[in-house]
């Protein structure tokens, strides 16, 4: 093993990105003494061998717990919206370190919005802690896996007990959901396992707050002297709370603070950022074809470098996953980069007087910025779910209002639909709507869309970055999905309606690409062990090895599981396989309990 | 002022305009108050990295994406008035506006105008005709009304310590945490068996 700051010049495996998913993989496979160098596009924030990430290189590499620090995260880690958020020149954007440089380009030949994340921890630095299972009979039911939904419950309890998964506290914004909920007649759902229809507050991978944050309480602290989440409302900047913790102790458990430190404490694992990969290296084996490199270029220096190694992961997501493959000039049967799935979001939101607030909550505002983002949800499988889902007010106008496939509010006619206006609105509606916001509560739909092999990633050969070809994403819903979106939109403004909302607006939603699944489906391009049909040695552990989009439940979870139960595939077909296979001691959950 | 700006100035003033009637200084302010047409230039001639080639030959280190959004937006407000789908009188520019005829267009025409480019007019048609990624103007479209709004709403457009769209929405800013748990619904979830219904079917 390499000491902090050197390369690791001979690992055993190398896993392209440090997202959300890899981790996970990295954490395992060191687990069992395998050395594993991670290559990550993007910076690694508060670390102190890159003290200033978005100004300087800093070092190369790190490989210890040590060098994580709460302090440079929190001042990394602003919590404003634009010097976080901001897609062009934000901390939290699809770009290089370097604050100097443009983000990198994509083709996206349509109306639609990417919000994509580069560094350590990717997307998960801006997600929002969501971490349900997979709705059962998307994976039982569904066609597109071929495993069940029992192979990924003993990794799912696994993650549930180590960032961990738990019950998000009722806030206000929350309570008012639960009751719309219930006067819909829906029932409340408390089983891990979800088949039916049914509200819930969010499993969440977000520390519980600590209970001196009672609102009938009288705290009146500065939020560093308590645990677990404040309720600052702030995952979307990157959730540093609470203040002046240590890095490991920050409640939202994204990757860089829940698995980056697992994966670096097994001292098996380094991670490398401002490393864009930009070919897969392939030899002849026994096979038609192996994997056993990476080349990558680092983003300051512009250098290019070679490593190999057993295996190859890769994990740079739906996007970059494929694109690497196919830049590689990989084998394609057609699958590679389709089937991509993002749940076909809509976002209706509600605005209440003072008066309804103050008898269904007590109180005479929702203050959406205040408590978890996401706490509170409605399952219907088969057509997807429905969550609270708040922000800051930049997003709120931008997602809620500005960006939609169905034109402008001011030309669309509502007449007989369960909302009062519906596309983009701007103007001094705009203002009106915005000058509401903490009256307001937003709901996003996510959509069971279903993989189409029209749906996903190509090269566009015509514009080249300096990692090649750049990604072109083309994805349109199938009738069948906009029908289910239409479904969860209308049950969304029924559900404010009966919690007394008296102006409904449905955003209608274009494409927005954040979640993002199954572009290198299992079943299609790899097999059920996550490795590549056509490449030996070559896996793939993110978000695009789903086999579909999970039913419309938030991604992660299962994108982690299924990175954790890789690993042990990897450990198994080319290492010594798994001292300590996950569960010890089964818990008994399956279908014939 | 540039043509860019000046046009993309009619744009963010048509998104968030300033509206003295409300008689609330708070509420009244609009985007060019806080120079959004500025923010929104920048954040166009910033999107991407030009690639090797003759832009980069020109000396752009970056696309210059906002003289391209300008000229868009003016062939869609020329599609507009042409096609006699204006709802309103044409107008004499704002001094803060470029001479164009999107600058010209009421502000919900400027909007109608948009539409065109995105969905409706000659553009999106030529998609049909040629194989090539027409639908990239939509993505801009879509990008300038996305760029506008979180900039006018977030520190984005308006890096004061408290921004003007804060302000306008009662958001108080950065906190370092709220004092409003009230337990909780579910207190541990459960590991339910599944799998039952579906094979008993005992939905019939
Ligand atoms: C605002 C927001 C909220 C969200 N909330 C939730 C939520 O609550 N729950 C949930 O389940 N999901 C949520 N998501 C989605 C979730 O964040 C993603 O689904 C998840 O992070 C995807 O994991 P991944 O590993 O597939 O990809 P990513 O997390 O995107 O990781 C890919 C990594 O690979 C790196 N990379 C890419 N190309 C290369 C290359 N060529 N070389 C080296 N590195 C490369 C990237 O920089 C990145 O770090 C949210 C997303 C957003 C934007």
């Amino acid at each position: 093993m390499t000491g902090s700051g050197a390369d690791m010049s001979d690992p055993d495996v190398v896993v392209v990105g440090a997202g959300g998913d890899a981790p996970a993989l990295a954490w395992r496979l060191g687990q069992q003494g395998i050395d594993v160098l991670l290559l990550e596009a993007g910076p690694f924030h508060g670390n102190e061998q890159f003290p200033a990430p978005h100004s300087e290189r800093g070092n190369t590499a790190s490989a210890s717990t040590d060098d994580l620090s709460g302090d440079l995260l929190d001042q990394q880690f602003t919590a404003r919206e634009g010097d976080m958020g901001s897609p062009v020149d934000g901390k939290l954007r699809w770009g290089p370190a370097d604050a100097e440089r443009a983000p990198w380009a994509r083709t996206v030949p349509q109306t639609g919005v990417i919000s994509q994340v580069a560094g350590v921890g990717g997307t998960t630095l801006h997600y929002y802690g969501n971490h349900p299972r997979a709705f059962v009979p998307s994976i039982n039911e569904q066609p597109h896996w071929p495993i069940d939904y029992a192979d990924l419950v003993p990794y799912y309890q696994h993650l549930e007990s180590v960032h961990p998964v738990k019950p998000a506290p009722t806030t206000p914004k929350a309570e008012l959901f639960f009751e719309g909920a219930r006067r819909s007649g829906y029932d409340l759902t408390t089983g891990l396992n979800v088949e039916d229809e049914g509200y819930r507050p969010f499993p969440n991978a977000i520390h519980q707050p600590d209970e001196a944050l009672r609102r009938d309480g009288d705290y009146d602290g500065d939020f560093r002297d308590v645990s677990g989440d404040t309720l600052a409302c702030h995952e979307h900047q990157g959730g540093p709370h609470p203040r002046g913790a240590d890095f490991e102790e920050r409640a939202k458990r994204g990757s860089l603070t829940s698995l980056v430190p697992k994966a670096l404490a097994t001292g098996h694992v380094e991670i490398r950022p401002n490393a864009f990969a930009t070919e897969v290296l392939t030899r002849a084996g026994p096979g038609p074809l192996e994997a056993c490199g990476v080349e990558y270029r680092d983003t300051w220096t512009g250098r290019t470098r070679r490593v190999f190694a057993d295996a190859v992961v890769l994990a740079a997501g739906c996007i970059e996953t494929p694109r690497l493959w196919l830049n590689s000039g990989l084998p394609d049967d057609g699958w590679v980069g389709k089937g991509l799935t993002t749940h076909h979001f809509d976002f209706v939101s509600g605005t209440f007087d003072s008066d309804t607030l103050e008898d269904v909550i007590g109180q005479r505002k929702v203050e959406p910025h205040q408590g978890q983002a996401a706490g509170s949800r409605l399952d219907v499988p088969g057509k997807g779910g429905i969550a609270v889902n708040t922000f800051a007010p930049g997003i709120t106008a931008s997602v809620m209002f500005s960006e939609s496939i169905d034109g402008f509010a001011f030309e669309n006619d509502t007449t007989g639909e369960p909302w009062d206006t519906h596309g983009r609105v701007t103007g001094t509606k705009l203002k009106e709507e915005m000058s509401d916001y903490r009256r307001m509560l937003t709901l996003i739909c996510h959509t069971d869309d279903r993989p189409r092999q029209d749906n996903g990633v190509t090269l566009d050969s015509a514009t080249e970055d300096e990692h090649g070809p750049v990604a072109r994403i083309d994805w349109s819903p199938h009738p069948e999905d906009d029908e289910r979106r239409d479904d969860l939109a209308r049950r969304a403004s029924k559900l404010l309606d009966e919690a007394g909302a008296n102006h409904i607006h449905r955003a209608g939603a274009a494409p927005i690409l954040l979640h993002l699944q199954s572009s290198m489906a299992m079943g299609k391009v790899l097999d059920s062990g996550g490795e590549a049909l056509s490449v030996d040695r070559l896996f793939v552990a993110d978000h695009s090895a789903l086999a579909n989009g999970v039913g419309g439940a938030n991604p992660t979870h299962t994108g982690q599981a299924l990175a954790l139960r890789t690993a042990e595939h990897l450990a198994d077909r080319y290492f010594d396989g798994v001292s300590d296979p996950i569960p010890a001691n089964p818990t008994p959950a399956s279908a014939d309990d | 002022m540039s043509y860019a700006r000046g046009t993309i100035a009619a744009l963010v003033d048509a998104v968030v305009p300033e509206t003295p009637a409300v008689g609330d200084d708070v509420q009244a302010a609009g985007a060019l108050d806080i120079d959004l047409d500025e923010t929104v230039e920048t954040a166009f001639n910033e999107l991407q990295e030009a690639p090797e080639g003759p832009i980069r030959s020109l000396g752009y280190e970056t696309m210059p994406f906002a003289p391209l959004l300008a000229l868009l937006l003016d062939v869609g407000a020329l599609e507009l008035i042409l096609k006699r789908e204006r709802e309103a009188p044409l107008q004499s520019p704002d001094e803060r506006f470029a001479g164009g005829p999107f600058s010209r267009l009421a502000r919900e025409d400027r909007m109608r105008a948009i539409r065109l480019l995105e969905a409706d007019g000659v553009v999106p048609g030529l998609d049909e005709t040629y194989d090539a990624p027409i639908g990239i103007v939509a993505y801009l479209m879509q990008g300038a009304l996305f760029i506008t709004a979180m900039a006018a709403y977030s520190d984005w457009g308006d890096d004061s310590e408290r921004p003007q769209g804060w302000e306008q929405a009662d958001y108080p800013g950065p906190a370092d945490g709220y004092a409003v748990h009230m337990g909780y619904e579910v207190d541990e979830f459960e590991e339910n068996d599944y799998g039952a219904d579906a094979e008993e079917g005992d939905a019939e």
